[in-house]
């Protein structure tokens, strides 16, 4: 597993630096893609905002790149432990880049559509500003000797919230610069400009006037504003706050969205890679064997710590694999009892990770009348539906590739390392991605194309199987969690939680990292005690080194985390006596954090008509939780039905401050929704004597739409500013199900998957 | 061997013909609409039609498709007078409801609705359950499916009236 994702910050920050201290630079990789090859106009400046501006012109317009301010590394990322979401911008190159042409705009973007819509809302926050035309203005994924910079990748519900303001400064800054130049085109004073669909035009006469392709042809030098340019009221906002259609929907429901599996170049092969069967075996060695002779086989690569087969086919391919001699230093004897039971808390150990007040004094006073709790989750899997896939290119020392991936700088630098090119001559595209959930973060299946590629001379495609997804990946680490509580009448006197958890995000940072920070903020997240009415709350976080590879999967430690906290809430609300609903409202301060939960938690109870009459054997559950500053509530409604439990309803309420897109974030809400049920019901995975015993669907089958039950979702808009809703949707819904069920039949379900007792 | 798809011909090689149909249609002919998810039959992304019914590509050898009539997502989009693209019912219906997030599964979905469709232009919502709960989705968009089938059933009524 790639460990190095983070590690050039460093030698970014110099570079950045060198940038800063010359006013002019030359021929930046950023501005060739861009500027027209005989151009000698084209230039870097550092404006006095500290925006790093490239202009290039290529004879059919401008293209400009943007600096979303200049954070040091150490900061954004200590803001992202923070408030637990990842700004876009930890390294520092700019972030976005226009382009605008005959045909229109485009914006460069080094964010993915892994089916989250991100695309779509990019877009509307960019028209908005750049007073743009629904049609003309569309938003890709760059590739990244284009030059933007993002060594996060997509993910943390992080794209919207650390983009908005940024994104609207830049399409702001960049309108202004427009309308200037039309002023001088026009000679008409600025001032007297206005802009509206994409033209500039004299507010007194409207013959006056050019279209931004007009405005950019031939200018080969702009001026940058000296002072923020104003931005838009949110009333006056046309595509912001809309449920606007998505913009990739067309192209995908006919087939023409081309995906990592499905990128294709004249005279590709295709690659398969020997794999051993247990985790943490290493190669002992490998021969050739018969493979070279099957047909199809075009070559066998092997190094010290790799072996694969170059085909016509896949097919071929992977029988070329099976004739190998490859020899394995397998690993034996360890199985899910043994993760589980690594996988325990050990009381007080562990990191603190959120104190208020005193916890531990006061459960000790009145330790008599603690009450106490352990929940447990077990691993999963992401089953993203499109396995990992690259097709790689190897041409001297240049390299290009098409990837299914999150993080097109990390495959970018891991590819770099591995084949030992410069970072420069390595050119990763990011494709559209057939869901992503975390689990598309290493350079791993670009770097086994690339290395097939590299044999041969020819473009060479890797695409996993299923069983090579499941087995040959990370998974969501298991988790206990023990939590403990005192009363005072029906008031939490103290609350104390223990998160016991694998690695989630400490895999992808370098070792020193993982001591700095201490406890994996991937681990934890989700499990502070967010009822800041009460006086006295702990949280520890303890570290589980466990001998398989698992991380980053959708709101990380979140479905966990919230599964323990919420479920014990109902646990107190019913030794309290108190009502489920009543006793975490009157748990919140009179904060704004204790408002925006109150409206979310009123709202899922109005729309479930929270106490009212259900149909007979149906009961109701209730649980609420708080991601990336996104609160959300749910109620679930269930009944047993042949045994089993059946969800018939969940209502859900998401505050996400403004929200871009309704439709958007509605359907985010309604799939974690969905992809957390399947967990509640469904998803385990099981290892024996060091094998992951899952290989198809057969042994790991996702929920399917027999179980889906009805979803509404509403938004609570709270404020000026939007929040991400990719992950929070998927705190609420375990622990809202195990209430019901308890509400139902007296029983406490504290393990997922969910099971009856007999 | 001779494959009709999407009322096309297509000539391929004859030399295995027990490779399965979905490796055909996206590695030697390009068609990559149809997905690859499990390889197994289970997840039902690669789900096509053949000669009417749905079947499951990745499991399907090329030798019992050969004479017959396949259809994938490619061909579901026809082209009016003046050579614009004009989507089928189910598309339509399926960009209406919004019901797509990642849509690697969506051909499979489409392709698994459209064969319930032809069949019984009235679904109930049991019937569009039964006929559709054996196609995962990760993104978990099964409820905006059910609409959207509904939806195409109605869409594709007028269009037959």
């Amino acid at each position: 597993m790639s460990k190095k994702s983070k590690k050039d910050a460093t030698t970014e920050a110099s570079v950045e630096a060198a940038v800063a201290s010359q006013d002019v630079v030359n021929d930046t990789s950023d501005s060739v893609e861009v500027a027209d090859k005989k151009s000698k106009k084209r230039r870097w400046r550092m404006s006095r905002r500290g925006f790093l501006v490239g202009l290039g012109i290529t004879g059919v317009g401008a293209a400009l790149g943007l600096k979303f301010g200049v954070p040091e590394g150490q900061l954004a990322l200590a803001g992202m432990l923070d408030d637990a979401a990842a700004p876009s911008n930890v390294k520092g190159s700019p972030v976005a880049w226009f382009e605008v042409g005959t045909e229109g705009t485009t914006l460069y973007m080094p964010k993915v559509e892994m089916g989250q819509g991100v695309h779509t809302a990019l877009k509307q926050i960019a028209a908005e500003e750049l007073e743009l035309p629904w049609d003309a203005i569309q938003v890709v994924s760059s590739p990244t000797t284009r030059g933007l910079a993002d060594g996060f990748g997509t993910g943390g519900s992080s794209t919207v919230s650390s983009l908005f303001t940024p994104l609207r400064e830049t399409a702001a800054t960049m309108r202004e610069m427009l309308k200037t130049k039309a002023a001088e085109k026009l000679s008409v004073d600025v001032a007297d400009l206005k802009v509206e669909d994409g033209v500039v035009f004299a507010a007194a006469d409207s013959s006056k006037k050019l279209s931004y392709a007009e405005i950019v042809s031939g200018v080969s030098e702009w001026d940058v504003p000296k002072k923020a340019p104003a931005l838009k009221a949110q009333s006056d906002f046309k595509y912001v706050g809309k449920p606007m259609q998505r913009v990739d929907f067309k192209d995908k429901l006919t087939g023409k969205a081309m995906y990592g599996y499905d990128m294709r170049k004249e005279g590709m092969l295709y690659g398969a890679v020997a794999r051993p069967e247990s985790f943490q075996a290493t190669m002992k060695s490998a021969e050739v064997g018969a493979a070279k002779s099957q047909a199809g086989v075009v070559d066998v690569v092997i190094t010290e710590d790799f072996a694969g087969v170059v085909a016509t086919s896949r097919a071929a391919a992977y029988k070329g694999v099976e004739v190998l001699n490859v020899v394995w230093d397998e690993h034996s004897g360890f199985s899910t009892a043994d993760a589980m039971a690594l996988c325990t808390v050990e009381d007080g150990s562990g990191l603190t990770v959120q104190r208020e007040g005193n916890a531990p004094k006061a459960l000790k006073a009145d330790s008599a009348k603690v009450i106490q709790a352990e929940y447990r989750t077990p691993m999963a899997a992401h089953s993203h539906l499109e396995p990992q896939a690259a097709l790689a290119h190897v041409q001297g020392d240049k390299l290009e590739a098409w990837v299914s991936t999150q993080a097109p700088f990390v495959v970018r630098d891991d590819l770099a390392e591995a084949m030992g090119f410069k970072k420069e001559n390595v050119d990763v595209t990011a494709t559209f991605l057939g869901g992503g959930f975390g689990r598309r973060l290493s350079g791993k299946v670009a770097i086994e194309a690339a290395r097939l590629s590299q044999a041969t001379g020819k473009p060479v495609h890797v695409g996993w199987n299923r069983t090579e997804e499941f087995k040959y990946g990370y998974l969501r680490p298991p988790t206990h969690n023990v939590l403990k509580a005192t009363l005072n009448g029906s008031k939490i006197e103290a609350m104390e939680h223990q998160v016991a958890s694998g690695d989630v995000a400490f895999p992808f940072f370098p070792e020193f990292l993982t001591k700095v920070f201490g406890a994996d903020f991937g681990a934890w997240r989700g499990a502070t005690n967010f009822y800041d009415g009460i006086e006295n709350r702990r949280t520890l976080s303890q570290r589980v080194k466990l001998p398989f590879d698992t991380g980053w999967w959708r709101g990380l430690g979140l479905l966990a985390n919230t599964f323990a906290q919420e479920s014990f809430m109902d646990e107190l609300a019913n030794a309290a006596g108190v009502d489920a609903l009543e006793f975490r409202l009157e748990h919140f301060a009179a904060s704004e954090d204790g408002q925006r939960f109150r409206g979310v938690l009123t709202k899922a109870a109005e729309m479930a008509d929270w106490g009212g009459s259900l149909p007979e054997g149906h009961a109701q559950g209730i649980a609420c939780s708080t991601d990336v500053n996104t609160k959300v509530a749910q109620v679930a409604e269930v009944s047993i039905e042949n045994g089993k439990i059946r969800v018939h309803k969940i209502s859900c309420a998401m505050d996400c401050g403004l929200t871009i897109n309704p439709d958007g974030a509605a359907a985010q809400a309604q799939g974690g929704i969905i992809m957390s049920l399947s967990s509640v019901f469904l998803e385990k995975v099981d290892i024996a004597d060091s094998r992951i015993q899952i290989n198809n669907f057969d042994s790991y089958p996702l929920i399917t739409m027999r179980d889906a039950p009805e979803i509404n979702v509403e938004m609570v808009d709270s404020g000026p500013e939007p929040f991400g809703v990719g992950e929070p949707p998927m705190g609420p819904t375990a622990a809202a199900v195990a209430n019901a069920v308890f509400a139902l039949t007296g029983q406490r379900l504290r393990e997922l998957p969910l099971k009856l007792n007999a | 061997m001779n494959l009709t798809i999407n009322q096309q011909d297509f000539s391929v090689s004859d030399e295995d013909t027990t490779r399965p149909l979905l490796w055909v249609l996206r590695d030697e002919l390009g068609l990559s609409a149809t997905k690859f998810g499990c390889g197994a039959g289970i997840c039902g992304s690669c789900s096509v039609q053949v000669d009417g019914v749905t079947m499951r590509s990745c499991v399907t050898p090329l030798v019992a498709v050969e004479g017959k009539s396949i259809r994938t997502v490619e061909g579901l989009a026809t082209e009016n007078e003046v050579g614009e693209e004009v989507l089928h019912p189910v598309q339509e219906a399926f960009i209406k409801h919004q019901v797509p997030q990642c849509a690697w599964c969506m051909s499979g979905q489409m392709m698994t609705a459209l064969s319930l469709i032809e069949k019984n232009n009235d679904p109930s919502e049991e019937e569009i359950v039964n006929a559709m709960s054996n196609n995962y989705c990760r993104c978990g968009c099964y409820v905006r499916i059910k609409t959207a089938v509904k939806e195409a059933a109605t869409l594709m009524q007028e269009q037959e009236a």
